[in-house]
């Protein structure tokens, strides 16, 4: 073996550790993924506001539906899903939909995670399907029925459309802006909110013809409720994401800047 | 309510495959929802009724489930008799009063879509209970696994399961640690300040989870998770001659409804 | 004014909604300025019994008293300024973004005045010494410093007593024994101090009364040389002395406890009338 030309040595590493990436599912570690479908159901068991004409009850899950995204990545879906499923099983009264509850909180979680991995075009077209699926209906055309969706529906639809809006949005949760990362969650979290609330209204409409008669007059109810859980995921939201950061703990944005 | 988690009642129906339950129940999920008239649903809830009965399942469940959902119920059925734009009049309850869109007269049509629409409801609230009385999580998981759900996905669940009292009972500690702190009661306060506290609780938990993620982490893989080779299981299930019955009858029924439903019958 | 117990429990029993029979008819009277450690194996009900002295847990039967009122009909917040619990782990504890923030968190919800946290907070950076820390998240605190930050959280409400759950668990030695070192400063400041521990020479060294649980009953209650001195008492509830007081029985001590190293020199020294520094010093 001729050494004549010292060459530069390669640098020593580790060897690749190939478990991490099986370990893996959508960039976030399954470990990760199954703690998050676990709080997920914790949280379904905690009731937060009624539902008007229902003994059921919104849960403090849709404060972690909404802000799945940010923090998971589009693998917010899987674990809001297997989260979800259970949930339903074990605490049926916040899931309005039926069986098919779990839906919405798979939607909510895809839309926003998918929007945060900055793949937008996957999560507009979502969204407008979403929002398309309850125009499909012609419930939607009676009287004031186009308003169900507005409020959020149409802030999440800019955030995903608008580049500037998007790049602003994701650069100042990722780098954690001082300032800007409060509205940056806040409006993140209305795409993942309005994402699974619109899923909601959608496929109860779809199921049980729910007429204008009942969505016009428990509309501004709706607009006062998706506030509420949008504000407080927005303080959620800011301060998990802090916290995940500053522990070093694992979080979508991680994978982001490999 | 009907929170049951393990689902260990010994039924008769305990005995039937996860999968042939998870498809029955889809395939009347899906028949309840492709049927409008009251008759064919009333049909549906017949047969959900019968299994009730053969499995032996409380009927006051049934009678909890409804009131949970009565309210709703009335205000569908409310509003299809009021609202439902039919032809056949019954009678005229007054001058037709535009603003609410009412036109003044009852309709034969506005009653029978309002009872199938409450019917319909029923069936889809009371077939879940079915499945997750007479079927054991763990069975439930393996017919996941069984009907091809990614292995990864049903693990997440299986995990979540598991850690799940761990979590709560985290969460309990965490709630009485800020109560310590001077944060007001949980249970009592107004809606603002409990939504405050539930924030309070939210970022903790999450937190001090995640940083038990990474045991979970290594524990999983010095067990040899995703190792690259076809996984044997520790519970089996296999279909017994009355699995192959009832799913035939699944699915002939649910061809059955379908194509009825594309003829024109089953609708309003 | 004769000194009664600032925390008083009479016939006081405790059992879970699952049925589970924690405590069992405990009468007991801790006196202001107490030191005293409650010792038992897991699930002897130490922590079901600590988790009465501020509310967390309101009695099943009889009564508890702190400062002369009844709990049960008092708000955990309430009772939190006269009694600290200071939680097994921290981390349970800290939910704000900065150390400071953390401190005059429960003042502010208790409404105390903004002048009065300001300094409050500024003190306890100080006496705690996380001064230097004050705007650092807390999750990026070393497990010792989190404790402390636990520990200020409760001392800024100032209340009279605290209760430690297993303050040392955990941490390193250096950890522990910062920690204790801070506890028995409040006692010298003449707040009633609670632990609940494991840790035999700990107790030994640091607490002046013990009390052995065992299975929701008070086994056995006096200064730690009392205790410990009943060896074969100790091993049926599973405990064990101290190894320096174990040792100093084997040697011969039987009218008095040795409860440390201190003590076994002195007691050595008179009673053999060897200097252990001398005999053995070489291999120290």
């Amino acid at each position: 073996m001729s050494t004549s030309t010292p060459k530069p040595q390669p640098e020593i590493r580790a060897a690749p550790r190939t478990w991490k990436s099986r370990g893996r599912l959508l960039g976030m570690p399954i470990s990760v993924l199954a703690i998050w479908a676990a709080l997920y159901i914790a949280a379904s068991a905690v009731p937060a506001l009624p539902v008007p004409g229902m003994a059921g009850m919104i849960t403090i899950n849709a404060i972690m539906t909404a802000i799945s995204g940010m923090v998971l990545g589009p693998g917010a879906a899987i674990a809001n899903a297997a989260g979800g499923i259970i949930a339903m099983i074990l605490y049926p009264y916040g899931f309005s939909a039926g069986p098919l509850g779990f839906l919405t909180v798979t939607m909510g979680g895809l839309v926003a995670g998918l929007l945060f991995a900055n793949k937008w075009v996957l999560a507009g077209i979502l969204e407008i399907l979403i929002i398309g699926s309850w125009f499909v209906n012609p419930q939607s055309w009676q009287t004031g029925m186009w308003l169900v969706p507005l409020p959020y529906s149409l802030i999440a639809l800019l955030v995903i459309f608008i580049k500037p809006l998007r790049d602003w949005v994701r650069t100042s949760i990722l780098t954690l802006h001082k300032v800007w990362l409060w509205p940056a969650v806040f409006l993140m979290c209305c795409v993942g909110h309005a994402g699974e609330f619109m899923m909601t209204n959608t496929m109860v409409n779809w199921m049980f013809n729910l007429s204008w008669q009942y969505w016009v007059p428990t509309l501004p109810y709706w607009i006062m409720v998706d506030t509420v859980i949008i504000v407080v995921s927005t303080f959620v939201g800011v301060g998990v994401l802090i916290g995940l950061r500053k522990a070093r703990l694992p979080q979508y944005a991680d994978w982001l800047e490999k | 309510m009907i929170g049951i988690s393990s689902g260990a009642r010994r039924t008769p129906l305990n005995g039937l495959d996860g999968r042939t339950k998870l498809i029955a129940l889809l395939t009347i999920f899906i028949l309840a929802l492709v049927f409008s008239s009251p008759y064919y649903i009333l049909g549906l809830l017949a047969l959900v009724l019968t299994t009730w009965a053969i499995a032996r399942l409380p009927w006051k469940l049934i009678k909890d489930i409804l009131k949970f959902f009565l309210i709703i119920a009335v205000i569908i059925l409310v509003v299809q008799i009021f609202f439902y734009p039919g032809e056949t009049n019954l009678f005229r309850l007054s001058g037709p009063i535009g603003f609410i869109g009412f036109s003044g007269y009852i309709t034969l049509e506005g009653i029978m879509f309002g009872i199938a629409m409450v019917l319909r409801l029923v069936v889809i609230m009371i077939v879940a209970p079915l499945l997750v009385l007479t079927t054991p999580l763990p069975e439930f998981m393996l017919a996941l696994v069984k009907l091809k759900v990614p292995y990864r996905f049903a693990f997440i669940m299986t995990t979540a399961l598991s850690l799940l009292p761990s979590i709560q009972s985290h969460s309990a500690i965490i709630q009485q640690a800020q109560l310590c702190r001077g944060i007001t009661d949980f249970e009592t306060g107004r809606l603002l300040t409990k939504l405050r506290t539930t924030a309070g609780l939210l970022v903790p938990l999450i937190l001090g989870t995640f940083r038990d993620s990474q045991t979970l982490d290594v524990a999983m893989s010095s067990r040899a998770f995703g190792a690259p080779v076809k996984r044997t299981f520790l519970l089996e299930s296999h279909f017994c001659p009355t699995d192959y019955i009832i799913l035939i009858l699944a699915i002939l029924f649910l061809l059955g409804g379908v194509a009825l439903r594309v003829l024109g019958y089953g609708t309003l | 004014m004769p000194e009664t117990g600032v925390i008083v429990c009479e016939n006081l029993s405790y059992i879970y909604p699952n049925g589970v029979q924690a405590l069992c008819d405990i009468n007991i009277s801790i006196n202001r300025g107490d030191y005293i450690a409650f010792v038992g194996q897991n699930g002897s009900g130490k922590t079901t019994l600590v988790k009465h002295f501020n509310g967390l847990l309101k009695p099943t039967r009889g009564s508890i008293r702190v400062f002369g009122e009844e709990t049960r009909d008092k708000k955990v917040s309430a009772l939190s300024r006269k009694v600290g619990y200071v939680f097994q782990n921290p981390d349970d504890m800290l939910f704000c973004s900065s150390v400071e923030e953390e401190i005059a968190y429960g003042p502010k919800l208790l409404g105390f005045e903004e002048v009065e946290i300001k300094e409050n907070v500024e003190k306890i950076l100080h006496e705690l010494g996380l001064a230097a820390q004050r705007e650092a998240h807390p999750f990026t605190l070393s497990l010792g410093d989190r404790q402390r930050l636990a520990v200020a959280c409760v001392l800024s409400l100032s209340p009279e007593i605290f209760v430690f759950d297993e303050p040392t668990t955990g941490q390193d030695y250096f950890g522990g024994k910062s920690i204790m070192s801070l506890i028995d400063q409040l006692h010298a400041k003449g707040k009633t101090i609670v632990i609940i521990t494991h840790d035999m020479p700990l107790v030994a060294e640091h607490a002046r009364r013990v009390v052995v649980m065992n299975q929701g009953q008070i086994a056995l209650d006096g200064t730690p040389g009392d205790v410990f001195s009943q060896i074969e008492q100790l091993r049926r509830l599973s405990l064990r002395s101290p190894q320096v007081t174990l040792l100093a029985q084997n040697l011969g001590s039987k009218d008095q406890t040795i409860l440390n190293v201190g003590q076994m020199y002195a007691w050595l020294e008179t009673e053999y009338l060897v200097s252990p520094r001398a005999a053995i010093g070489d291999f120290i």
